[in-house]
């Protein structure tokens, strides 16, 4: 018995050929990843867990053991887990900033650093509680000897400033290069070097006296 | 000499221990973010590499609080933190290379999966087709009997 005629075939065959590119083709999109872009963000936040409220008072002006609280933030948006670290680093008003073209990194001296590892779309957020520890003036020059961050205390070197005003914290995102082997600052993503960094200013007008 | 051997070796340790938390260590959680990479390139889920990254801040707490023992006195109890540490990293490196061979496995059996339902909508959809062109064509023979020819 002819089961149908040859045109017949041809056209089922016509037809499952097209439908089978079809839902091959869906069942590739599918299992393949999309391309996104990929980043971190980085964040500081005020003693009320906005952008705003970063100074007791709303006074920029910070005296000895007046502590300051703030958050800092981390979200991984590179598509994979992360080694990030968030360097401290303190500067004054002539300190170079961290240079987003040439993503080069603040000169200002390192105070802290706080590391973590974060998953993939994960925020990361830790409370940084600092103070003045020790500040002395001499002359015009107002030098930060201490700082206390979350209740460790950190030796500061070449930290000063003109009559105690224009200093600032500068915080810059750091990652894990796997194919360095170290931590880099900023990322790579597309063959284009990226970084994250913020700054804070604040006043220190009432050091004690130098001996 | 046993006695000036004993004090050489106890001298020694506090240095060894310093040099394990720092550049060595920094290099093994390195080591640790590039396992987790390949574990998610085959494939694994977040909550698997969650499990993985919590194990890994903890180890980093634990670094912390070793770097912070300063004292002659806290050196053994230093010494068992950075054990504590390398404890854990060897646990997420084993974790993450059993994970990696999970999730390809996984992966690629879901992939085959996903291809072979493709072929089987496409001859689901091809037999679909052939009974519904059969049913029309029905139709219009038994169409084509029920016509009539009147005059105007």
């Amino acid at each position: 018995m002819k089961f149908m005629s040859s045109q017949n075939r041809r056209t089922l065959i016509a037809v499952f050929i097209t439908l089978l590119v079809v839902c091959e083709m869906v069942a590739y999109v599918a299992t393949t990843p999309r391309p996104r872009e990929q980043f971190f963000q980085l964040y500081v936040l005020g003693a009320k867990h906005m952008a705003a409220d970063y100074y007791p008072n709303n006074d920029t002006d910070i005296r000895i053991g007046e502590p300051v609280t703030w958050y800092l933030g981390v979200t991984d948006n590179m598509g994979t887990a992360q080694l990030v670290a968030i360097r401290v680093k303190i500067g004054n008003q002539i300190s170079k900033p961290p240079d987003d073209q040439q993503a080069l990194e603040s000169p200002a001296p390192v105070v802290t650093e706080f590391m973590r590892f974060l998953q993939e779309n994960a925020t990361w957020e830790t409370p940084f509680v600092w103070s003045i520890s020790d500040a002395v003036s001499s002359g015009n020059s107002t030098r930060i000897l201490r700082l206390q961050i979350n209740n460790e205390t950190y030796q500061i070197q070449d930290s000063s400033a003109s009559n105690g005003h224009n200093f600032r914290l500068i915080f810059e995102l750091w990652t894990w290069q796997t194919e360095a082997n170290a931590f880099e600052f900023g990322w790579t993503t597309g063959g284009e070097h990226r970084v994250a960094w913020l700054q804070v200013w604040f006043n220190m007008t009432s050091p004690r006296p130098a001996l | 000499m046993g006695v000036l051997v004993v004090l050489a070796l106890v001298a020694i340790q506090p240095l060894a221990v310093t040099s394990q938390t720092t550049d060595s260590l920094q290099l093994r959680f390195g080591e640790t973010i590039a396992m987790l990479h390949q574990a998610e390139s085959a494939g694994a889920t977040p909550s698997e590499i969650g499990a993985l990254v919590a194990l890994l801040n903890k180890a980093l707490e634990l670094n912390g609080e070793a770097l912070k023992l300063t004292a002659p006195d806290e050196v053994q109890r230093r010494a068992e933190l950075v054990a504590q540490v390398d404890q854990i990293l060897m646990t997420v490196e084993n974790r993450a290379a059993d994970l990696t061979a999970l999730a390809s496995q996984r992966s690629y059996t879901n992939k085959v999966l996903t291809y072979v339902w493709g072929a089987i909508a496409a001859v689901l959809g091809t037999i679909l087709y052939a009974f519904t062109m059969s049913f029309y064509r029905k139709y219009r023979i038994k169409r084509t009997f029920q016509m009539r020819i009147s005059r105007k």
